[in-house]
């Protein structure tokens, strides 16, 4: 095989290439596997997507059932059903991870600014993949969550009704909302999905794995990245994977009732845990402050807190010119708490 | 190359032409493209007609009965001093859906837990402003509810 291949094609580039590629060694290095797994795990959402796909009716009066028959009728149905939302939910947990390690490591500094900028991205497409998978589920609490999520951007002055009404594709959610969070789903994320990675993964390889201020001078000799980096990476996988199938197969994921435009939301109801953060924050905000809309300023202080950790390479002048930067530490380490318990006040609220 | 009497040169003027024919054809495909994503957008109704003027009215006091505003929620709400009101049962904090509790006598938005009174004022929690009411009258048995300020004239069968 090898033989055929080489006598059409000049693979001495290539060997060359994967015996020469190395990554540092040092004790953070750990956390540089959080975005393998986070890449690992987009791979097998794409895969037990494809499998859904072919099955689930994207309209609002059969959305909710075939669901339903997918789990109960079809071979496998329960299964990649459940692997598929367990997979979401650790794909997103792993992003996060790798987005707040790279954040207090510092590995945004020049020159892997557009890493940063085209990670960032991602997570926000992620979180968008998250959001849409799960109104597809077409349940009260996915109703709830849609009309929140998709509410509060028209709280965006200027450009907020015009998000509001792209995303809804009309004036209230509607089926025709799950018709747009269907295409978005399966079409228009995967595929915005595929070109950020793309030019992602080229730039990892291009600058090389970052090494953290702290460790500069103090690394161990480099790993091979073949085969010593790639198998550490293949055990992680295979671990992740293996809790992947655990937790679907003893938490398969519920379905509520089927939503109904008219009826309130379910008692004390909550959207997914990345959400919980955001949640709480608008819980937070009385209605009126000062005489100003609550509202208003509380997605506005998001957008704007978004905004800066988003442009945080050009921020952080002392990491950008190599020194330790214990403000951006500092700051990292605030919207990292905040983040945390957030999360946790929101859902023992 | 370039002409004693030409302002530019050849190089200059068809890099401009052609560059001039991309930037019409991705201005125009954008233009498609942005008109496409948005569909048309319709509008909240002015008023409905509903059917049965007393299943609305005779509700038992301090109670509420859902009728559909458009696809959003509407309510018809018998305080418990017999006062009927009709108003739109959506909270105005992040659209979701309210629900009268009788026993507080108090609207709830189970969403982000605000809280309006009697008369849709909002009392507590993130809500920013009141409830929104309607108008309604009732005409040959049928209920028409109608947002405030609007006249509304049904055709004569």
């Amino acid at each position: 095989m090898m033989k055929w291949l080489e006598e059409r094609y000049d693979l001495s580039d290539l060997k060359e290439f994967a015996k020469k590629k190395h990554v540092p060694a040092h004790k953070h290095e750990l956390w540089y596997y959080t975005g393998g797994v986070a890449l690992f795990l987009i791979a097998f959402q794409f895969v037990t997507g494809m499998i859904l796909a072919l099955y689930y009716v994207p309209y609002f009066e059969q959305a909710h059932k075939s669901i339903i028959e997918i789990v109960t009728k079809l071979n496998m149905g329960w299964f990649f059903r459940s692997v598929h939302h367990w997979g979401a939910q650790l794909a997103i947990g792993f992003l996060f991870a790798h987005l707040f390690a790279t954040l207090l490591l510092k590995a945004y500094r020049k020159p892997r600014e557009l890493l940063w900028f085209s990670g960032f991205i991602l997570m926000g497409i992620s979180i968008f993949f998250g959001l849409s998978g799960y109104f597809l589920l077409w349940d009260e609490r996915a109703f709830a969550a849609v009309r929140v999520a998709t509410g509060g951007l028209s709280a965006i002055p200027l450009i907020g009704d015009t998000i509001k009404a792209f995303l809804r594709g009309g004036i209230d959610v509607t089926g025709e909302t799950l018709v747009r969070f269907y295409a978005f789903h399966v079409c228009v994320l995967p595929m915005a999905t595929l070109l950020l990675l793309v030019i992602h993964l080229a730039l990892v390889q291009h600058h090389g794995m970052s090494v953290p201020i702290s460790q500069q001078g103090k690394e161990s000799r480099p790993t091979p990245f073949f085969p010593n980096a790639l198998y550490k990476d293949a055990i992680i996988w295979l671990i992740v994977l293996g809790i992947v199938v655990t937790l679907a197969t003893l938490l398969p994921p519920e379905i509520g009732i089927k939503a109904d435009p008219l009826a309130p939301p379910p008692e004390n109801v909550k959207p997914e845990w990345y959400f919980l953060f955001l949640f709480q924050t608008l819980k937070l905000f009385p209605g009126d402050i000062l005489g100003l809309n609550g509202e208003v300023i509380a997605v506005m202080l998001v957008v704007l807190a978004m905004g800066f950790c988003f442009l945080i390479p050009f921020f952080d002048r002392k990491s950008h010119a190599g020194q330790r930067s214990s403000v951006f530490t500092l700051i990292g380490t605030l919207y990292l708490a905040y983040f945390i318990v957030m999360t946790i006040v929101g859902y023992f609220s | 190359m370039k002409l004693d009497y030409s302002l530019v040169t050849r190089r200059t003027f068809l890099n401009t032409l052609f560059g001039g024919w991309v930037a019409t054809f991705c201005a125009g495909s954008l233009y498609a493209l942005w008109r496409g994503a948005f569909p048309t957008l319709g509008k909240e109704p002015d008023f409905v007609v509903l059917n049965a003027a007393s299943d609305y009215l005779e509700i038992p006091p301090n109670s509420t009965k859902p009728f559909a505003w458009g696809g959003k929620l509407g309510l018809i709400f018998k305080r418990s001093d017999n006062t009927v009101v009709a108003l739109k049962g959506v909270c105005s904090h992040m659209e979701c859906n309210i629900v009268y509790k009788p026993e507080n006598k108090r609207f709830y938005c189970p969403c982000h837990k605000g809280w309006f009174d009697e008369f849709g004022k909002n009392v507590e929690g993130p809500p920013p402003k009141p409830l929104e009411f309607f108008e309604y009258r009732v005409e040959d048995g049928k209920l028409i509810v109608h947002k405030q300020g609007i006249k509304v004239e049904l055709p004569k069968a």
